[in-house]
C-alpha cells in the first residue's frame, strides 16, 4: 500500500517524461506505451528504493532499461548497428554555418524525422538533454556512461542532424532555388 | 586557448554545462575567433529549433489507463508479493518490520474483499428488510426501551442470546425488537432511533472476524461490524459517519457485561 502510495507521489507525475523517451527511442505510439507500462510494473516494485528528489532520473533510467529489453526482444538488429562506431567518422568533421540558414525555411517535421533517425546511442543523449533538458551528470548517470562519453555522443548528435540527408535534401533544393 | 582546445568547450559552454573559468576563457576566444563564433551561435540556433520543433509526447490517454489498471491490481496483489533482491539488506533491518505489515495488510486486504462480496447480498437483503418495515409500519414484535424486557423476548425465539443495551443517553433510545429472516437465518433486529431516524441493527453470531464495512445500498447505509461474538449489520438513513460510530459503540460496549 504504502509502495503504491509512494509510486503515486513520486513516479506518477513523471509518467509524460517516461513517455516521451520511451516515444523517441521506439519511435511508435504502441511499443512506447508496451516499454512505459512494463517499465511502471518495475519501478512499482523498486519504488522502496528510491529516495526523493531524484524521482524522474530514476524513472527515466527504468523506461531506458525497459526500452532496451524490449529492443533486444523486438529489434535485435537495432541494438547492433546502433553501437555507432560506423558513423563517428562521418560524424567528426562536421561543417556548420550555411545549412542551417536553409533549414529555416524547411518543413520542422523534417527536423523531428531528423531526430528519429539518429542512432540510437545519440538519439538517447539528444533526447534527454534537449526535451528532457537534463544535464550532462543526470544524462551520465541514466545512460550508464562517463561524462565525457555523453558529451561526445551528445556533440556527434548535433552534428548528424545538421548532416542529416533529410535537411541535406532541403538544403538542396533551397540552395537550388536561390541560384 | 586555440580553436582545437575551444571545440568541445564550446558545445559545453552552449549547453550551460561549463564552469566559471572555463566560460571567461571561451569568452574570450569567441570575441576574437570568427570561426568559433560562429560555431556557437549555430549551436544555440540548432539547439533553439530543436525546442521549438521537435515534440515532446505526452502520456496518451491509453497509457494512462492501462497505468491505472496496473495500480489498482497491484493493490491486490503487490504486499504479497516476494520483496525484490536488491532490498536484501533493508529487509534486514527495518524491511522484515515491512514485510509482517505487509503480510497483514495483504491478510486484511483479502479478508476485506472476501468479506466484501459475500456481504453484499446480506446487505441488500438488510436494506430490503429495512424497506419493508418500515412501509408496513412493523417495526418492532416487542416494543420497549427497556433491555431487561427485549433481551429475553429475542433469546426466546433464537437459538442464542443477543446483546441488548439502551443507548438513549447517546441519542439512540431503544424502541424495540423483532425476529427477521436474514442471510437464510433467524437474526435478532434491534430498533433504535435517532433524532427521527429509525435504525435496524441485525444481530446474529459472529460468522468470522471481519473488518468494518461501509455501504450505500438504495440510499441507505449499511455498517456491518463484529464485536463481543457477534455481527453487527445497522441499517439506517442516519448519516455514515454517526451510524459507523454507533454500531461501533455497540459490539464495543457489549463485551463488557
Amino acid at each position: 500500500m504504502s509502495e503504491h502510495a509512494r509510486f503515486e507521489e513520486l513516479v506518477l507525475p513523471h509518467l509524460d517524461a517516461g513517455y516521451n523517451l520511451a516515444r523517441w527511442l521506439t519511435r511508435d505510439v504502441h511499443d512506447a506505451e508496451d516499454v512505459v507500462q512494463d517499465a511502471c510494473m518495475r519501478a512499482l516494485k523498486y519504488v522502496g528504493t528510491l529516495r526523493d528528489g531524484a524521482a524522474r532520473a530514476w524513472f527515466l533510467t527504468i523506461v531506458r532499461h525497459a526500452f532496451y529489453d524490449w529492443c533486444g526482444r523486438n529489434r535485435p538488429a537495432e541494438l547492433v548497428k546502433d553501437d555507432g562506431s560506423a558513423i563517428d567518422m562521418a560524424a567528426d568533421h562536421s561543417s556548420a554555418g550555411p545549412e542551417l540558414a536553409a533549414l529555416r525555411n524547411a518543413e520542422s517535421r523534417l527536423l523531428a524525422e531528423a531526430v528519429g533517425e539518429l542512432p540510437l546511442v545519440f538519439r538517447e543523449v539528444l533526447v534527454l538533454r534537449e526535451l528532457e533538458e537534463l544535464s550532462y551528470k543526470e544524462i551520465a548517470r541514466i545512460a550508464d556512461i562517463p561524462v565525457g562519453t555523453v558529451m561526445s555522443r551528445l556533440a556527434r548528435a548535433r552534428a548528424l542532424l545538421r548532416r542529416s540527408p533529410l535537411l541535406h535534401s532541403i538544403r538542396g533544393r533551397t540552395s537550388g532555388g536561390e541560384q | 586557448m586555440n580553436c582545437n582546445e575551444a571545440g568541445m568547450l564550446v558545445e559545453r559552454y552552449a549547453d550551460g554545462e561549463s564552469d566559471a573559468l572555463q566560460r571567461r576563457s571561451i569568452e574570450q576566444h569567441l570575441r576574437g575567433c570568427a570561426t568559433c563564433a560562429a560555431k556557437h551561435q549555430d549551436l544555440l540556433a540548432l539547439r533553439a529549433r530543436i525546442g521549438a520543433e521537435v515534440p515532446y509526447f505526452t502520456a496518451t490517454p491509453a497509457l494512462r489507463e492501462r497505468v491505472r489498471a496496473l495500480l489498482a491490481n497491484a493493490q491486490d496483489t503487490a504486499p504479497a508479493r516476494p520483496r525484490p533482491r536488491r532490498d536484501r539488506w533493508s529487509w534486514l533491518t527495518g524491511g522484515f518490520v515491512a514485510g509482517c505489515a505487509a503480510t497483514l495488510l495483504a491478510w486484511s486486504i483479502g479478508t476485506t474483499v472476501i468479506a466484501w462480496r459475500t456481504n453484499e447480498g446480506v446487505a441488500v437483503e438488510a436494506v430490503a428488510m429495512h424497506v419493508r418495515a418500515t412501509l408496513n409500519n412493523h417495526l418492532v414484535q416487542v416494543a420497549s426501551s427497556d433491555q431487561h424486557t427485549v433481551k429475553p423476548w429475542l433469546s426466546a425465539r433464537l437459538d442464542y442470546s443477543p446483546p441488548v443495551q439502551d443507548l438513549a443517553s447517546e441519542g439512540f433510545p431503544l424502541t424495540g425488537g423483532r425476529v427477521d429472516m436474514l442471510n437464510k437465518q433467524r437474526v435478532a433486529t434491534l430498533v433504535y432511533t435517532h433524532r427521527l431516524h429509525t435504525i435496524d441493527v441485525f444481530v446474529s453470531p459472529e460468522s468470522a472476524p471481519a473488518p468494518l464495512t461501509l455501504r450505500t445500498v438504495r440510499g441507505f447505509n449499511v455498517v456491518h461490524a463484529t464485536g463481543s461474538g457477534m455481527d453487527w449489520i445497522a441499517v439506517s438513513d442516519v448519516n455514515a459517519d454517526e451510524l459507523t460510530e454507533f454500531v461501533q459503540r455497540l459490539a464495543r460496549q457489549s463485551a463488557t457485561p
